[in-house]
């Protein structure tokens, strides 16, 4: 393997995302575990850029960054007190934990080593073409269509009921 | 960066999501490793696309977006219900929050 | 036109009761029951002398279809025939009679409008009995005026004399009830019908010579059945050994004594045995005739020594009721139906008579009565008021208190020497005179015709009881009527009764006279019926001839010279005027020779002891000790009764009821015991531990189970997910290792 600076970007990328997502896991600070996921998240944007997913990377980083990890961090400020920002951890629940996310880390890296039709699919290194005016007819003109429509309703929806849900009761 | 780099990657970040699902005692926390789950599969679904479909086809892409939109609505319905359970409990550490325990 | 008379004649009565026992549930009465119940009876009466007319020689009977079981049907129906208008006319007159003498002689009793229901329903259950064609019916009727008899023995039942002795009527009856049940039984097996006439009816199918020759046991059987229907009679006409119910159901009123113990109810079992005639064999006759005789002689010694003057005349109806089942027995059929017509007449005027006398003495009590209480005492007071003198006989009835009556009571006086004379057999003017020779010569031609010693034997009781019966009517007479005042105290109150009883009493001497009845008797349609199972025996060859009684009924009842009758019958049977006619005739001159002698014999030694004071009767009494002992105490019977079949029947009870007690209770209770101790035991201990334990084990198990795996649904959601993911790790090592 051929360490291009090309190459050299991708693993710095994903080592990123790794160390960043290994933090989010383990760091106490609640606030601290959130800046790392937004590090993960970035991590991953760039990974979709190694994918030749520009449109995705994009929305990565507005939806995923800009809006839910805001959201994170607005759940943090309007759910802990300063006491407990700090997040506790049993050892035999972290044991445990740890046991089964290492066993199904395991068994995925297994049947990636193990499923030959998986072997060898390279970077082929064809041309970037720009997706989003691609993905801007699938949705809006062909066969994703209806999905589109359904994902707006249920965004809705969603917005609705967790308006509804986090609202206070209101007296009648 | 064959295939397997990015599942790899991929599965990393799935088992650091489920450990954290697993071993954190604060439901924000408990959030941010399900994002991490989500994030995985999103990855794993461009990567496919990317090596696996001819190159014309983004559909992985599509699915990846609407991923994230259910991400987004998952998100903000997540936090709502851990506000009420705040204002329910006082806590939103999972074990607390144990009223149908058996 | 038969039908609707019957139909009124039984519905009169029966309405008058039924109006009674109707406004009884609402507790009130007719304003004037006795009117109602006399005005039904005379209605009846009257429809019963219309009937006269309907009566046909060969009749049918008018049924209708009662209760059919199976394959069986009993029908209900009237038959009319010449011996059913006899005894109707015989029922309703005494009953009339009897009613309008009630109106005097019950008059201020507390009860009065209920006398005269009972003696309507009375009139009704008899009437019923006498019209029935069939054996259902007769035993309905039957039962019906026993239970009448019952309630009216038992009318002042405040005095335990008479509830005892309703009761006693009851039962005793009831022995020979059984009796006629198991009899009409045996014919029901046997004929698969209680009818009696019509083409099916059992008279209808003995007379089949079929019958006698298909079935050897036949005519055995019909012994037994007629000997068992007979004990019916047994208990009704109260023939030895049943008989010593009708003296204590004296304790009823009197007009009852004389309607329903004398004249009509008794006579109900002559009328079935005499209904029954043609199922009759030799043997069943010959102990229907012994029983009569008996019971003949038996009763009129009893009479002779009783000082009660209804009991006289109680024992006198047992002889009298004896003598007709003798006739009936020895196949004088006619003389015993006329002899019950006789009697009915002349008893009922001699018990009226004698209730005239009683009312006579019970006006003094009455007095007495007002004199140290308010005057609102009642009759069956006096009686328990005389009871509690202990006295054993009611002093108003005690002939020792009365005599020389004659000048206080002429008109009863009178009439009762009427029936005297006739009882007594006085020749050739009085009805009883006739019947009883009717009878006597009936026995006598009988054992003549058949040369039977048996016969010779009842002819020689039926005489000495002839002749005892004179005796004891004359001293009765003698001692009420006739000598000085006994009691001068009772004697200067009585008087005369009012004419209220005094009428009935005229008319029943009236009656006592045959020539008086000529003109509502009609001699032709008395027909004796065939009895086909007897014939004469071999020796004898002679059928018994049925015109003959007939014809000297005719006779005896119309006055009809004898040589008219005789001559008449000689021109009706030119063919069979053979040796029986002239056998019979002459056992009829011989009896009647006989009789008057016997007649005279009874009556002057009466006179002699009790009028005339020539001997005395206590003397002879002394001189006869044992037998003055034996007629005294009515030849033990009640006392057999009393210390053998009631003793023993105690006795029976008492060692039923010990081994009920100990026997019985004991097994009882000893299962109990071990059902209890034991397997009730074992079942409790089953049921609290094994039953119990599994389902509190089961149930504990569950519990316990339930608050361990409860521990599983910890409410964490992190355990779950634990749990999933673990599960999900472990399939796909599974299947892996698969």
């Amino acid at each position: 393997m051929d360490f291009t600076l090309k190459t050299f970007i991708f693993y710095g990328f994903a080592l990123l995302t790794i160390a960043s997502a290994l933090a989010v896991v383990t760091v106490r600070n609640i606030v601290h575990a959130a800046f790392a996921l937004m590090v993960t998240l970035f991590g991953v944007a760039g990974l979709y850029v190694f994918l030749q997913a520009d449109f995705l990377a994009a929305t990565q980083v507005i939806v995923y960054v800009g809006g839910i990890l805001v959201l994170i961090l607005f759940g943090v400020m309007m759910t802990s007190g300063r006491l407990e920002m700090r997040i506790h951890i049993e050892r035999g629940q972290l044991l445990l934990g740890g046991g089964i996310s290492l066993a199904l880390l395991m068994l995925l890296l297994t049947v990636i080593a193990n499923t030959p039709k998986w072997e060898n699919l390279t970077d082929d290194g064809t041309a970037f073409a720009p997706t989003t005016k691609r993905i801007g007819e699938l949705i809006l003109k062909e066969h994703f269509l209806l999905p589109f429509e359904v994902a707006s309703v249920l965004l809705l929806v969603a917005l609705i009921g967790a308006a509804l849900i986090s609202r206070k009761e209101v007296r009648e | 960066m064959s295939l397997q780099h990015y599942l790899v990657i991929s599965a990393i970040l799935f088992s650091l999501g489920i450990f954290a699902v697993l071993t954190r005692k604060n439901a924000i926390s408990i959030l941010m490793g399900i994002e991490l789950i989500l994030n995985s599969c999103n990855l794993n679904f461009v990567a496919f696309s990317r090596f696996v479909t001819p190159p014309e086809n983004i559909d992985g892409q599509i699915i990846a977006i609407f991923g994230i939109v259910l991400a987004a609505a998952e998100a903000a319905v997540f936090l709502a219900i851990i506000l009420a359970i705040y204002r329910e409990f006082g806590s939103i550490r999972p074990d607390e929050v144990d009223t149908l325990k058996g | 036109m038969v039908v609707s008379l019957i139909s009124i004649i039984l519905l009169c009565p029966l309405a008058a009761f039924a109006i009674f026992a109707l406004l009884g549930l609402a507790k009130r009465n007719f304003p004037r029951q006795d009117y109602l119940s006399t005005a039904a009876m005379l209605v009846a009466l009257v429809c019963s002398f219309l009937l006269l007319w309907e009566v046909v020689p060969k009749p049918e009977p008018h049924t209708v279809d009662w209760i059919s079981l199976g394959k069986i049907t009993f029908s209900m129906g009237f038959y009319l025939d010449s011996v059913t208008v006899i005894m109707l006319i015989v029922v309703t007159l005494v009953s009339s009679l009897v009613h309008i003498f009630s109106i005097g002689y019950m008059h201020g009793d507390p009860r009065y409008p209920r006398f005269f229901a009972y003696l309507s329903l009375f009139s009704f259950s008899m009437l019923f009995l006498v019209v029935s064609d069939n054996l259902l019916g007769i035993y309905i009727g039957w039962e019906l005026v026993g239970l009448c008899s019952y309630l009216l023995i038992g009318f002042w039942f405040e005095k335990d004399s008479a509830a005892n002795a309703c009761k006693k009527a009851f039962l005793t009856t009831r022995v020979g009830d059984v009796g006629m049940f198991i009899g009409m039984m045996m014919l029901f097996a046997r004929f698969d019908t209680l009818s009696l006439y019509g083409d099916n009816g059992i008279f209808t199918r003995i007379t089949n010579p079929e019958y006698l020759t298909a079935d050897a046991s036949g005519i055995f059987w019909l012994s037994i059945a007629g000997v068992l229907i007979f004990c019916g009679a047994v208990g009704k006409s109260a023939q030895v050994p049943l008989h010593t119910w009708l003296p204590d159901a004296m304790e009823g009123p009197t007009p009852v004594s004389a309607l329903i113990h004398a004249a009509t109810m008794v006579a109900a079992g002559v009328y079935l045995t005499a209904r029954m005639f043609p199922i009759l064999t030799p043997s069943s006759s010959l102990v229907i005739a012994y029983v009569g005789g008996i019971t003949a002689l038996v009763a009129a010694t009893i009479a002779i020594v009783r000082f009660d003057i209804k009991r006289v005349l109680a024992y006198s109806t047992v002889s009298q009721l004896g003598y007709m089942m003798l006739a009936i027995g020895a196949g004088s059929y006619v003389a015993g139906l006329f002899h019950l017509t006789t009697h009915a007449f002349f008893k009922a005027l001699l018990f009226l008579g004698s209730g005239s006398v009683i009312h006579a003495f019970h006006a003094m009590h009455a007095h007495h009565d007002e004199e140290h209480a308010n005057g609102e005492e009642h009759k069956h007071d006096d009686h328990s008021l005389v009871h509690a003198h202990g006295s054993e006989i009611p002093s108003d009835q005690d002939m020792r208190n009365m005599g020389g009556l004659r000048r206080k009571m002429p008109w009863t006086f009178g009439t009762m020497l009427v029936a005297t004379l006739s009882i007594s057999g006085v020749p050739f003017i009085f009805s009883g005179f006739w019947s009883k020779d009717k009878i006597l010569g009936g026995v006598l031609g009988r054992a003549m015709e058949w040369n039977s010693v048996h016969h010779y034997v009842l002819f020689g009781m039926a005489l000495l009881a002839a002749g005892i019966t004179a005796f004891y009517m004359f001293r009765l007479i003698f001692m009420t009527f006739f000598g000085e005042p006994r009691n001068q105290e009772m004697h200067d109150m009585a008087h005369e009764s009012p004419w209220v009883m005094v009428v009935p009493l005229l008319v029943l001497a009236i009656l006592s006279f045959p020539v008086v009845n000529k003109w509502w008797f009609n001699k032709d349609n008395i027909i004796r019926p065939e009895q086909p199972h007897i014939h004469a025996p071999q020796h004898a060859q002679l059928g018994p001839d049925t015109k003959i009684d007939g014809a000297n009924f005719g006779i005896a009842f119309f006055g009809i010279s004898e040589t008219e009758a005789a001559e008449e019958e000689g021109e009706k049977n030119t063919k069979k005027a053979d040796d029986a006619y002239y056998i019979h005739k002459l056992a009829h001159n011989i009896a009647m020779v006989l009789s008057i002698v016997v007649a005279g014999v009874g009556i002057l030694l009466s006179w002699l002891f009790y009028h005339r004071r020539r001997f005395s009767a206590e003397s002879v009494a002394t001189t006869f000790r044992p037998a003055y002992n034996l007629f005294w105490n009515k030849y033990y019977f009640d006392e057999f009764y009393d210390g053998v079949l009631v003793a023993l029947t105690v006795w029976k009870s008492r060692l039923f009821a010990k081994f009920d007690l100990s026997a019985i209770d004991g097994i009882v209770n000893g299962v109990a015991t071990i059902t209890r101790q034991v397997f009730a035991a074992f079942i409790g201990f089953f049921d609290n531990r094994v039953v119990d334990g599994i389902v509190n084990r089961v149930a504990e198990v569950t519990w316990a189970a339930g608050g361990r795996i409860r521990r599983i649904q910890t409410g964490a959601i992190q355990t779950y997910l634990f749990v999933v993911l673990g599960g999900i790790v472990l399939i796909i090592l599974i299947f892996r290792a698969l």
